[in-house]
């Protein structure tokens, strides 16, 4: 029984006391330990992905206790992806810190090992209070990152945060506990099979339990109407959180991928497509307005975390289909927007740092020191967000399209996300403009704005290579998805791998 | 006896739905606390009621409580400290920075705050 | 491969301009220049396959799953359109590089501009209608960069992202439409497409996709009414006006409609929508650009309605109209960018493109006069110069119309109509600029420009001459195979000569020619048309006031929502929730089980009494603070006691210990925040929230009563048989919880460990100034530490000590375990700090808390860890007995091991959290 499958579980918390052991003091040690233990995990995540590409199902059982009963981990193209995302994201995230964001605050590497752990685990429990335990994990570590760096506008945004989680948390207890209540079992496998034999008399427990629980992953995806905490935390946590956070709205379009199809999908008789009719309205309203935030917003960044609700929308309105077209599209077009959400987050701050107290609002300011490089970055990253081709935002809409045309929806999806795209459009244009074209040159600069290291800009170029990657290989990338896809619609063959 | 359970969960929850609705950190604080009670108790009791049967292996014990339930609320009571110890560290640092005790970090009128 | 090579060369030679300029603009210019070159001798390598009417063909795969290819074609209309781009391409590469100003960063600007040509060229050899529209975009993209080239100047930044916004929402449009039709075939592929005619037609899907397509290609060749993004984009440098926003870009729009020529013409859709957009356009803008003062805009609107003129051809669908707007499209393209060129010197040489200052030029500059009047009789269609020839067909063809039916006349009449406008401004920007009297104070004496400047134009205008004069023996076998790839099919019978005899058609343009002159002149010499001052284009007037709304709509709808409230926030959340939790039993109703119920006791009815009652206070008094927290105590208190009752003496136990170390946070949390809290929120909210508080209530208290008088059916009976033989103790839950599902405790330590290195990290070495009195007025009496409590709590602390030991050891058993105990530890601890101060504390009591708790969490991990040793799985458990006295029986597990890490991360974390807040109060007594 190969152990791999608990690696990128166990590893970031030995990163994470070794950090802690090493002390306050020697933070070059720390910084090596978090780097080595990221990069290790993105190793890990590659190895895995590949092993989950042959089609089989890993199953890990814990304490050698045997599903239901023990909890088990579960290794799936779906979770495998996720795993290498979040260690994408986590590397680059973190060369960025190590830049000097790191130094800001205490633990910042303590907690962010924390963070990957919680992130990991979530993608790979199959057990849903274990999903629970590591939902807290992460989120209370990302309490602790959206802190990090202090500022009034944190903290305010951090107490939003943090007390709509916990309220978030409390119900997730009650839609776990309540299912165990009615169903007498934790393990997801299990909880499928024990669905889809429910009593008739017990449906309306059942399909409340399931809708509780949605509302609590909702929360954490940002679909409207729960998306109001977004903007505000992810647009004041300093770059690098902000960067690895867009992985962790994903968590939450994640669990809704694995319970509405595993334990709430074709099979789950009286609870069968329960969350179906709530997902794809609310996804377009979250699409739509999102998209008008952007237009509002008068903070570069404060316009990528409205971009990033968007982009939920968008994924989830493909989610919403419940077809293998549609969540195969979803899956590609959350590989791309994580990966493109994370580039802008970074460059909003290398952009920040240079237009002095201007810092990234939306305002005529002096040139930055260097307007080529950043703005041809800009650029880039505009057209991968807008969707514009040639790059994965493009082929990714086009995907999402396609996989609505054949259903009743499909005015609904193409006009909404059509229509969002020419805002996305018309808002970037607008930004951009202000930035780099409409500066103003005469205005002495009361500062000297460093230009950006090499060591600083080489995080978003290869984020920016991921996303070329994903374009360029869209084909495989597709045919994964796809494959996760019909995994995800099949769960048979999950619940057989689990239980025997 | 059920009835009792299910009524003093409801108040519990009730209550700490109204404190969480405040406008000052400390009764939200205190609202998720109580809410948190109402919850423990609600996960213990998704495992029926039973009397004088603790799930501790005896010879010739009459019966035993359901212990899944129990484990799990104990977990839930250790994360529920940890979250409320956070929240308030938070509270306090929100009211040092802020100079006020406001869910907004703002006395009374909507922030203004520049997105 | 020679086709992917012709879009390759441009597109990664945009890079050499930039490094080129470090020797000087010429070298950047011939650079450009050359990566330019090659692609055109390319062309030439293919065009005999293509004259001898074979299409060339090379593609690669790129995303099958979506229809998205790398596939290429070389047709005639292909051809046609390469040669324009990269012929013309070169010409403007060498007029920029003496048009653009020292201080222009030329570099840059060939970059861009070789961009575009990738882009364009795209466009024009895609065999797949996805890969068109990708190129579609990415000229759409170009052009933005190259109009706010001069990113300094204002109408520039907007006319860009006008440009952008209207070609790129078109682009949009022109996706769904491309998406409908690929839908429609089963595929993307042009040969495809191109041969489902009766498919497409025949489809119910043909309406929608036809408006979108059209709305994609109306917006890029500025068909009214998107027509306005094209004078705004006239702030660009005059080489792109000459280059993208005459001769190649606008032309994307009709190249993909005489693309799709074969598949969607015919129909009457396309016949009104095509050549009803086509005239209006046409007229509107002929007439529009008589009155344009700007030289640069006369041409633009000029250029709009030659764009219409097009489109018109397009739409009559008879093959020879196709093959005469084919051929516009070569003489417009010819005319046109010798006309901006031209523009472009007065304009350089001058200082103004004002045709009210700009008079009587003739004197200064011959050369360029006698070019631009050339360029200019071609436009207005005067016989020997090619615009004639198409423009004669096109009346030929306006009269041949019988769609139309009674209203046949209108399209002629408006042919000549325009004819007539056409001559008048073709006339103006002749009369006006080269004669008409003397220069007004312009800021530069004008003067013929550099021998090298007028070459392209030069060029250009010899072609126009060439066309005009022997057109059979020059642009004949161009415009057979372009005009045959449009039409699909055999060609119609027509003659390229300038003498038909007195035809009808003839008699138009003697009309319009008279006409034109009439009508200049008397706007010159009548209405004095200097002084006419035309209102600011109402497009642009329309699309400002649509984006100010747009703006304003945005900041209204998010600030309504995102209006920075956490309460309203909250309330939404709860709402929410309840709508999901009752909407099921609302749909399928409300079931009580049959399971019977449990007697009810006083002592129960007491508790719940208390528990009622205090948690009623709670919310009375919340505004006093340590009262409402006195309360909570109590709640706290009959929550444990729910635990006893129900047989959960662990629960119990952790319960009370969480609740004394949960009430001292609270406490020093309480010593730095107010006392009270300010009543401060409406009756109505208080109301809004009592209703949802109520409503959350009810509807937890229906879930437990649903559940609890359901029989149960659960997986528990498994531990209660394994815990003995499998998990090595009786205390099922302990055992649940180190061994069955050691995984959840192994998050719960971390998220523990997590939370007291969060708040370390937040609130550490913080300051808070809190009032010398509370609010009674009364100072804060924390000085000395009572000595009783002092000598208790250090009598105590090795007896706690002890018991938590014991509790540790017996807890696999019987209630206890290392959490239990490390909370009775923690407890002890505080008293410590409670009774004798931090100071005191930590001078006797080493502890670094971080590394405890790091060295617990690292205990449980690798217990974990070790399993792997034995080839067992993460927190396999092995576990053997042994006996001691006194405890008895004691099993000793690697269970145990990493309760061990438990109970230290447990006593670490508690302690770090208190002591961390405790420093922040205790500093300002110190």
């Amino acid at each position: 029984m190969s152990h791999l499958i608990i690696v990128p579980i166990v590893l970031p918390v030995l990163a994470a006391v070794l950090v802690l052991l090493a002390g306050q003091r020697r933070q070059t040690l720390a910084r090596a330990i978090s780097v080595a233990s990221t990069s290790g995990l993105a190793a890990v995540a590659l190895a895995l992905l590949i092993a989950a590409d042959t089609g089989e199902y890993r199953v890990y059982a814990l304490g050698q206790w045997a599903a239901p009963f023990g909890i088990v981990l579960v290794l799936d193209r779906l979770s495998a992806l996720m795993l290498l995302l979040t260690a994408v994201v986590g590397v680059c995230s973190l060369l960025y810190a190590v830049q000097g964001c790191d130094q800001q605050g205490k633990n910042f590497h303590a907690l962010f090992q924390f963070q990957l752990m919680g992130l990991n685990g979530a993608f790979l429990t199959g057990d849903l209070f274990n999903l629970f335990v590591f939902f807290e994990v992460f989120l209370i570590a990302s309490y602790g990152l959206l802190a990090h760096g202090g500022g009034e506008a944190r903290l305010r945004a951090g107490i939003h945060y943090v007390v709509i989680n916990l309220a978030g948390s409390a119900l997730f207890l009650i839609a776990v506990s309540l299912l165990y209540g009615v169903l007498g079992t934790l393990n997801m496998a299990d909880l499928a099979l024990k669905v889809a034999a429910a009593d008739i008399e017990d449906a309306a427990l059942i399909r409340s339990a399931a809708l509780l629980l949605l509302v609590v992953f909702a929360l954490k995806a940002a679909l409207f109407p729960l998306y109001f905490w977004l903007p505000d935390a992810y647009s004041s946590a300093s770059a690098p959180v902000a960067a690895l956070f867009s992985i962790m709205t994903k968590v939450g379009v994640y669990a809704i991928l694995r319970m509405y199809t595993l334990v709430f999908g074709a099979e789950a008789g009286a609870a069968q497509w329960v969350a179906a009719p709530w997902l794809l309205p609310a996804a377009l309203a979250t699409l739509a307005l999102g998209m008008l935030g952007a237009l509002a917003s008068r903070r570069l960044k404060g316009l990528i975390a409205y971009l990033t609700v968007a982009s939920v929308g968008t994924l989830m309105a493909a989610v919403g289909l419940f077809s293998v077209d549609g969540i195969g599209a979803a899956l590609y077009y959350m590989a791309h927007s994580t990966l493109i959400i994370a580039v802008l987050f970074l460059l909003s701050d290398l952009i920040a740092r240079q237009r002095g107290d201007h810092r990234d609002r939306l305002e005529r300011a002096a040139p930055v020191a260097q307007p080529v490089l950043l703005g041809i970055l800009f650029f880039v990253g505009a057209i991968g967000v807008a969707g514009l081709p040639p790059l994965s935002g493009f082929i990714g809409k086009v995907m999402v399209l396609q996989s609505a045309t054949a259903t009743g929806a499909v005015y609904w999806v193409w006009g909404v996300v059509l229509a969002g795209g020419l805002l996305s459009i018309i808002s970037l244009s607008q930004a951009g403009s202000l930035l780099f074209w409409n500066t103003d040159v005469k205005a002495e600069k009361p500062f000297v704005a460093a230009p950006a290291s090499a060591a600083a800009i080489m995080p978003v170029a290869a984020l920016l290579a991921g996303i070329a990657a994903l374009s360029a290989l869209a084909q495989p990338m597709k045919r994964f998805a796809g494959d996760a896809a019909v995994q995800l619609l099949h769960p048979a063959g999950y619940i057989h791998a689990v239980l025997g | 006896m059920e009835l009792l359970v299910a009524s003093a969960i409801g108040v519990l929850v009730a209550c700490g739905v109204y404190l969480l609705l405040r406008g000052r950190t400390f009764p939200v604080v205190l609202g998720l606390t109580l809410l948190s009670y109402g919850v423990n108790v609600f996960i213990f009791v998704m495992g029926r009621l039973q009397s004088g049967t603790p799930p501790i292996i005896k010879t010739g014990a009459a019966g035993y409580a359901d212990p899944l339930p129990q484990a799990l609320v104990l977990t839930a009571i250790v994360i529920g400290f940890g979250m409320t110890a956070f929240v308030l560290a938070l509270a306090v640092r929100a009211r040092s920075a802020l100079g006020n005790d406001h869910v907004d970090g703002v006395e009374r009128s909507g922030p203004e705050r520049v997105r | 491969m020679s086709l992917l090579l012709i879009i390759l060369f441009p597109l990664l030679g945009a890079v050499l301009p930039t490094i080129a300029i470090r020797w000087g603009r010429n070298a950047s210019a011939g650079s450009a220049a050359g990566v330019a070159i090659i692609p055109l001798a390319l062309l030439f390598l293919d065009a005999p396959q293509v004259f001898a009417g074979k299409i060339v063909q090379a593609g690669w795969d790129w995303v099958p799953a979506i229809g998205l290819n790398l596939t290429f074609r070389l047709d005639g209309l292909g051809f046609l359109f390469a040669l324009l781009i990269l012929g013309i391409g070169l010409l403007v590469i060498l007029y920029a590089r003496y048009y653009l100003a020292e201080r222009d960063p030329v570099g840059r600007f060939y970059a861009f501009l070789l961009l575009f040509m990738a882009a364009m060229l795209g466009i024009v050899l895609s065999d797949n209608l996805l890969l068109l529209l990708v190129f579609w975009e990415l000229t759409s993209l170009s052009s933005f960069l190259l109009i706010g080239y001069w990113k300094h100047h204002a109408d520039a930044r907007q006319g860009a992202r006008m440009a952008l916004a209207i070609t790129g929402g078109g682009g949009l449009a022109l996706l769904a439409g491309v998406l409908l039709l690929g839908h429609i075939v089963g595929s993307f592929e042009l040969p495809v497409i191109l041969r489902s005619r009766e498919l497409i037609q025949g489809s119910p899907l043909y309406l929608p996709m036809l408006v979108l397509i059209l709305l994609g290609a109306f917006t890029k060749s500025a068909q009214f009414p998107f027509h306005f993004w094209l004078p705004h984009a006239m702030a660009a440098p005059t080489p792109v006006s000459a280059y993208l926003h005459s001769a190649t870009m606008v032309k994307a729009g009709v190249f993909l409609l005489a693309r799709l020529y074969p598949v969607l013409s015919g129909s009457d859709a396309w016949f009104y929508l095509v050549s009803g957009t086509g005239l209006v356009t046409l007229v509107f803008a002929a007439y529009v650009a008589m009155f344009k003062h700007d030289l640069k805009g006369l041409l633009a609107y000029s250029t709009i309605s030659h764009l219409g003129l097009i489109m018109l051809l397009f739409g009559l669908s008879t093959p020879l109209a196709a093959v005469a707007g084919v051929f516009h499209i070569i003489n417009h393209a010819t005319f046109k960018a010798s006309l901006f060129m031209a523009a472009g010197i007065i304009d350089h040489e001058s200082g103004s493109r004002d045709m009210r200052r700009l008079n009587g030029l003739w004197k200064y500059m011959p050369h360029t006069a006698a070019l631009a009047m050339v360029a200019a009789a071609s436009m207005a269609g005067v016989p020997l110069f090619n615009g004639f020839l198409s423009k004669e067909m096109f009346f030929t063809e306006a009269l041949e119309l019988h769609q139309a039916g009674t209203l046949w006349w209108i399209v002629p009449a408006a042919a000549t109509v325009a004819g007539v406008f056409a001559v008048a401004y073709s006339l103006r920007f002749i009369h006006d600029v080269f004669f008409n009297g003397e220069p007004v104070d312009l800021p530069r004496t004008p003067h013929e420009p550099p021998r090298w400047m007028k070459v392209p134009v030069e060029i250009l205008v010899v072609l126009c001459l060439l066309v005009g004069i022997f057109p059979a023996y020059t642009v004949a076998p161009l415009l057979d195979v372009a005009a045959g790839s449009v039409l699909g099919g055999p060609l119609p019978e027509f003659d390229l000569a300038i003498w038909h005899g007195f035809t009808f058609p003839l008699l138009m343009s003697v009309m319009a020619l008279t006409g034109g002159v009439l009508v200049y002149f008397a706007l010159q010499y009548r209405f004095n048309l200097h002084m006419i001052v035309q209102s600011p284009s109402p497009g642009r007037r329309f699309y400002n006031r649509a984006l100010a709304r747009l703006a304003g709509l945005s900041v209204a709808i998010t600030g309504g929502l995102q209006n920075g409230s956490l309460q309203s926030y909250l309330a939404l959340l709860v709402a929410v929730t309840l709508l999901a939790g009752v909407f099921p039993f609302w749909q399928l109703g409300w079931h009580s089980g049959g399971r019977p119920l449990g007697m009810m006791d006083g002592v129960s009815g007491v508790a719940w009494l208390l528990l009622v009652v205090s948690a009623v206070c709670t919310v009375i008094w919340h505004r006093r603070r340590l009262l409402a927290l006195i309360f909570v105590g109590v709640i706290g208190l009959v929550v444990s006691l729910i635990f006893v009752r129900f047989s959960a003496p662990d629960l119990a136990l952790t319960q009370i210990l969480v609740e004394v170390v949960s009430i001292i946070l609270l406490l020093l949390a309480l010593y730095l925040l107010p006392q009270t809290t300010p009543r401060e929120s409406s009756v109505a909210r208080r109301m809004r929230d009592a209703g949802l508080a109520v409503a959350a209530g009810l509807g937890t208290g229906g879930l437990v009563w649903a559940v609890l008088t359901r029989p149960q059916n659960t997986i528990s009976s498994f531990f209660l048989e394994q815990s003995v033989p499998g998990g090595g103790g009786s205390n099922v839950v302990n055992v649940i919880l180190v061994d069955f599902r050691g995984f959840d405790t192994f998050g719960e330590i971390i998220v523990l460990s997590i939370a007291a290195l969060g708040i370390y990290a937040m609130i550490s070495g913080l300051r808070v100034e809190r009032p010398a009195l509370d609010p009674a007025g009364r100072p804060w009496a924390a000085g000395g530490h009572p000595l009783l409590l002092r000598v208790a709590s250090r009598i105590l602390l090795p007896l706690a000590l002890m018991v938590s030991v014991y509790l540790f050891l017996r807890g696999h058993n019987e209630p206890g375990g290392g959490f239990i105990a490390g909370l009775v530890t923690a407890v002890a601890l505080i008293m410590q700090y409670l009774a004798s101060g931090i100071a005191w504390t930590e001078a006797r009591l080493r502890l670094d808390h971080q590394r405890m708790l790091a060295i617990g969490v690292l205990i449980a991990g690798l217990t974990g860890v070790a399993s792997w040793l034995f080839g067992a799985p993460f927190l396999t458990s092995a576990f053997a007995h042994l006996h001691l006295p006194v405890l008895g029986e004691l099993p000793l597990t690697s269970a145990m091991m990493f309760d061990l890490g438990v109970y230290l991360t447990v006593v670490a974390t508690t302690m770090l959290m208190l002591v961390t807040l405790g420093k922040i109060g205790a500093r300002e007594n110190a």
